[in-house]
């Protein structure tokens, strides 16, 4: 087991995701202990937990909401980002799916210490069962009176659960914010920051369900106790979802500092009908490849990850068996991200479509041998040039790959194929 | 104040300006394709990249439009990082554009073309085909739409969003498959103001109709002028062909005496810088038929003999009254009231009104009185309600509007008109007048904010410019003030 | 339309004051579910009832994958593409769907029954390859898989035509 476990430290049963069951876990009674809290030490409990946003960008909790600064009879939104849509990322789900009234418990927390009157769940439209989970969790809270109605220090809270339909860009959290006020979901240039002018043009904190998930056991322990999990610079746990050529793929808890390599091999079982490992998506396609001689020294954790010139991101891990064609693979990845892109700035609505031509031509056999300075030309015109980080995030897969994996690309382009035999698939 | 440096320049901003206004408004130019000062800042072109110091000596690159001003910061507008940028964004924008220069009307006038020689000169690095998307589209009646030139700037969509309100445009799709299109209610046809997304899209994306493949820019030049069309008197200009391009066959001139197209010229104390459809369409109004032979009652005359005529029914009359044209010029009512200020009982008329289906009036632009110069002419001969009374024997119509009806059995009638119509051929003795673009002249608007408009053209011998007629009929006429 | 607005004044209710324009997306996901696609007329009716401009209307129903404006077929399967169900066989599911039902990706079968898309990424990388068939997910699908609930399909459109 890869370390101690915050989130999915329960049984799963066909009822566990109830409100009956979250209660007999000790479910809501941290929220009495938050309510009897001044709001404002709430925010200094999850400052001082050093809190990592689980969305991606790393980015610490305590200081996204330290922006936001509440004023009293102002109005603030909080936003739960569970439109998961990073390919190979799949935790939020379990979190929704098998935990939906933690999430709930803990935007009760969060709006009570930010000052939020109405909060948000935007999930993504093909969640179907996840919108049920969490649309049930909260059904079960207003019926418990523990939402819409005034709690003992007259706190109360709204909960929307809002569905998107279709799109990746609302993932990025003012492309949901767009998308919730009803309109196509453009990101939005910063700044104003969305805790100064987000929602509607109020102020509105967006974290990851798996960021707020964490907030009820900040509260129940303290930031202290919660700082003894993980490491010093990335305290408490990660949940990883992991795919690909891998034996045992699904979610796992995994307390930060746990040895990547062992937990790949026994926690996960190894690689796919005993193949040998060739590289390791570390956390969501945006994030750079890592070789597994190159996780083979490193533990999971931002500090130890991040040097490795790649990040941890939303914990979507993907592993790579060798024979497994690099070319085939970006050709997937760019498709992606060009059938995605929201059209608004140049750089990404341009470079996406211009990169998915590239890739597809070089698989089609008539790849030149410019067109890898070429793929590195627009990712490095896509770094930091974008609205939102979509751009970056189609750059640095790009450059991941052929940073590591060029030989591959000359190989296509010169020989007119795969330099194995052009498979995504490991056969047994 | 925040005090900013740009390109070494020193320069104080207004708080909570962007680096772009602050730029813009010292004079330094900063290139964009998205950004209009009247607009939102949407900030999606990324042309506008500038170099921002940061304190470890790096350079930090950002778009100026949405970058606050803040104190003792240090702007680079070329630096090498933006100059690379500035190029890399470039490729971008012209990676799916057809550069069909040569048969686009924008040439010329192009911020595209202009930008590339500006800041990128290469060719494209792509050897892959371009992005097809639909040509030709009829985005409405006026408006032709290729969206292969369209850089999806959005200028013209928040145009319709926050200028003329109608919410007529939109972006449909998404990635290099978006594509502008009109709203599917109409909403963009019957924008009064929909023309002023031409002049706004930075490409040839947006075109005229009416004035499709009709003139290369370069061949015409703009003339200052006033809109007619209603009392707001829009500042705009009217475009003809330059004299050294006119065209020689024998049969060319009336192309070359034609208002090709008219624009807005941006004023910020009149209409900013839109004008709406009808001040478009100019060339339709100012371009009927005209009136170009004196008359005497009905038969064509000698200019000379129509004067002497006029003379003495003037000299004759015991109760002359006249009805004052509201499309005359200041200088033209000014010359009128020196001339017979004291001989006649005179009448402001409005020549023009509302027409059927057009947009009587409206808190952007378009004011219900149709007329350029009413306040002008009502500020000499006063605002009461034009009458003629049943013992007039003599009546001066000057201009159009008039219901010839109201002339008492047996009064003379004098009627001065630019236009061809079947009731100058009634008048005892009829003027044909010139029109705006043949004389240089003043309106006054309903604010009495004066504007000038100048001389395109010649005007047909037999035409009079009522400034130089109106004295002419007084000498020996008497009546003068 | 109409006859959903009194669910739709059911949204509205958990929603602050002043976000009508918030109800496009839902009254819009609402429409779909029961019609099968947004057609002009329900275009219409939400521009009045919500107050919001239509152009609005158009560019999110343009914008996002799974609104549309014309009807599909009765079942529609949605198979996933992206990378981690591409690593385990989606390619080859994908290819076999479309033998099957002798259609390409986005297209109907002649009899209505059937639409079948690839799409990206549904966030079950760790059950792939994964099909949407409606609303439900199946999981960790095989080519037998496919064929077998292809066949069950059938049988049901079968079923309910007779009725």
């Amino acid at each position: 087991m890869p370390g101690r476990k915050l989130i999915m430290n329960f049984e799963v049963t066909p009822t566990s995701h109830t409100l009956e069951a979250y209660r007999a876990r000790g479910g809501y009674q941290t929220l009495e202990k938050a309510l009897a809290m001044e709001p404002a030490d709430i925010t200094k409990e999850v400052t001082a937990s050093g809190l990592l946003g689980h969305g991606g960008a790393a980015f610490p909790v305590g200081r996204k909401w330290g922006v936001m600064k509440p004023n009293p009879g102002e109005i603030h939104y909080l936003c739960a980002n569970a439109d998961e849509g990073e390919p190979g990322t799949f935790k939020d789900r379990w979190i929704l799916e098998n935990a939906p009234h933690l999430l709930v418990e803990s935007m009760l927390i969060t709006s009570y210490a930010l000052g939020v009157r109405h909060a948000f769940v935007y999930i993504r439209g093909e969640f179907d069962l996840p919108y049920r989970r969490i649309q049930g969790a909260i059904d079960e809270a207003y019926a418990a009176g523990l939402l819409g109605r005034p709690q003992a220090n007259g706190f109360t809270l709204d909960i929307v659960v809002y569905r998107g339909a279709g799109s990746y860009v609302c993932g990025e959290a003012s492309g949901l914010i767009t998308s919730i006020e009803g309109r196509k979901p453009y990101p939005r240039n910063r700044p104003p920051r969305l805790t100064v002018r987000g929602l509607f043009q109020k102020p509105t904190v967006i974290n990851n369900v798996e960021s707020l998930a964490n907030i009820t056991g900040i509260i129940r322990m303290g930031a202290e106790e919660f700082r003894k999990v993980g490491t010093p610079k990335s305290p408490g746990t990660q949940l990883i979802s992991i795919s690909g050529h891998i034996a045992k793929p699904g979610v796992y808890e995994v307390e930060y500092g746990y040895p990547w390599a062992k937990f790949l091999d026994e926690d996960c079982g190894g690689m796919l009908h005993g193949a040998k490992m060739k590289c390791v998506v570390p956390g969501g396609i945006s994030t750079k490849v890592l070789t597994r001689a190159e996780i083979e020294p490193l533990n999971l954790s931002h500090e130890s990850v991040n040097p490795a010139g790649s990040g941890l991101g939303s914990g979507g891990m993907i592993a790579i068996a060798e024979g497994t064609c690099m070319v085939r693979f970006l050709q997937v990845l760019l498709r992606f991200y060009h059938h995605e892109s929201c059209g608004q700035c140049t750089p990404c609505r341009e470079g996406m479509g211009w990169m998915h031509k590239i890739i597809d031509r070089i698989v089609a056999g008539k790849g030149v041998p410019e067109d890898i300075e070429r793929l590195y030309a627009i990712s490095h015109a896509n770094d930091g040039t974008t609205i939102c980080g979509m751009g970056d995030a189609a750059g640095y897969a790009t450059v991941g790959i052929l940073n590591k994996y060029r030989d591959e690309f000359e190989y296509f382009i010169q020989n007119k194929r795969s330099k194995f035999d052009g498979r995504l698939e490991c056969l047994a | 104040m925040p005090r900013l440096t740009i390109d070494g320049r020193e320069i104080e901003a207004e708080k909570g300006q962007t680096v772009m206004e602050a730029a813009t408004a010292a004079g330094i130019f900063i290139p964009y394709f998205c950004w209009h000062p009247k607009l939102s800042v949407p900030g999606n072109c990324r042309i506008c990249v500038v170099g921002v110091a940061e304190k470890d000596g790096g350079e930090w690159v950002e778009i100026a439009c949405n970058m606050p001003v803040t104190e003792g910061m240090v702007v680079y507008t070329n630096s090498e990082k933006v100059r690379a940028r500035r190029k890399a964004t470039m490729q971008f924008i012209t990676l799916n554009h057809p550069v069909d220069c040569g048969i686009c009307d924008k040439a010329g006038e192009c911020t595209l073309q202009d930008y590339h020689y500006e800041y990128n000169g290469e060719r494209s690095v792509s050897v892959d085909a371009k992005v097809h998307a639909t040509k030709h589209y009829a985005l409405s009646g006026r408006i032709v739409l290729d969206n292969e030139r369209c850089i999806q700037c959005t200028r013209c969509v928040r145009f319709t969003r926050e200028i003329s309100k109608s919410n007529g445009l939109g972006m449909q799709n998404r990635a290099d498959h978006s594509l502008v299109r009109a709203v599917e209610d109409g909403s963009f046809e019957n924008d009064p103001y929909s023309d002023n997304v031409i002049d706004i899209c930075p490409v040839g994306a947006l075109l005229s109709r009416s004035f499709l493949h009709k003139a290369r820019v370069w061949y015409l030049k703009p003339a200052a002028s006033v809109c007619p069309g209603c009392a707001r008197g829009c500042t705009v200009n009217l475009w003809h062909r330059r004299p050294e391009w006119r065209l020689r066959a024998p049969d060319m001139r009336a192309q070359n005496a034609n208002i090709e197209r008219a624009t807005p010229l941006e004023n910020p104390a009149v209409n900013g810088p839109w004008i709406c459809n009808k001040g478009r369409d100019l060339a339709k109004i100012l371009g009927r038929a005209r009136a170009e032979v004196p008359m005497l009652k009905g038969r064509p005359a000698e200019l000379a003999g129509a004067i002497a005529q006029a003379r003495t029914l003037i000299a004759a009359a015991r109760k002359p009254v006249a009805l004052v044209s509201s499309w005359g010029s200041n200088e033209e009512l000014a010359a009128f009231k020196a001339a017979f200020g004291a001989r006649f009982a005179a009448f402001v008329k409005a020549d023009h009104v509302p027409e059927q289906g057009e947009v009587v009036e409206d808190a952007i632009l378009i004011r219900a009185d149709k007329n350029p110069n009413t306040a002008g002419a009502r500020a000499l001969f006063g605002a009461a309600p034009p009458s003629v009374p049943k013992d007039a024997d003599l009546v001066l119509v000057w201009g159009e509007g008039f219901d010839f009806g109201l002339v008492p059995a047996g009064a003379k009638i004098i009627h001065l008109n630019a236009w061809l119509a079947p009731e100058n051929g009634h008048a005892d003795v009829f003027f044909p007048l010139s029109i705006q673009t043949e004389r240089a002249g003043h309106y006054t608007n309903f604010a009495g904010v004066t504007g000038a408009f100048s001389k395109c053209f010649d005007k047909a011998p037999g035409v009079s410019d009522a400034e130089a007629l109106f004295p002419a009929l007084a000498a020996g006429a008497g009546g003068g003030e | 339309m109409k006859h959903l607005i009194p669910e739709f004044e059911k949204m509205k209710e958990r929603f602050p004051a002043g976000f009508e324009p918030s109800l496009v997306l839902p009254c819009l996901h609402r429409i779909q579910k029961d019609r099968g696609y947004v057609a002009d007329e329900d275009i219409d009716g939400l521009v009045a009832y919500l107050g919001v401009p239509r152009i609005q209307v158009e560019e999110v129903l343009s914008y996002y994958t799974m609104l549309r404006r014309e009807g599909i077929g009765r079942t529609h399967l949605q198979i996933c593409r992206n990378i981690a169900c591409s690593m385990r066989g989606a390619e080859g599911v994908i290819d076999h769907a479309c033998k099957r039902l002798g259609v390409k990706p986005g297209g109907t079968t002649a009899d209505g029954k059937f639409t079948l898309s690839t799409v990206e990424c549904l966030g079950s990388c760790g059950t792939a390859p994964v099909m949407m068939v409606n609303d439900a997910y199946h999981e960790n699908l095989t080519l037998a898989e496919l064929d077998r609930l292809i066949g069950e399909l059938v049988v049901e459109e079968r079923a309910g035509e007779k009725k």
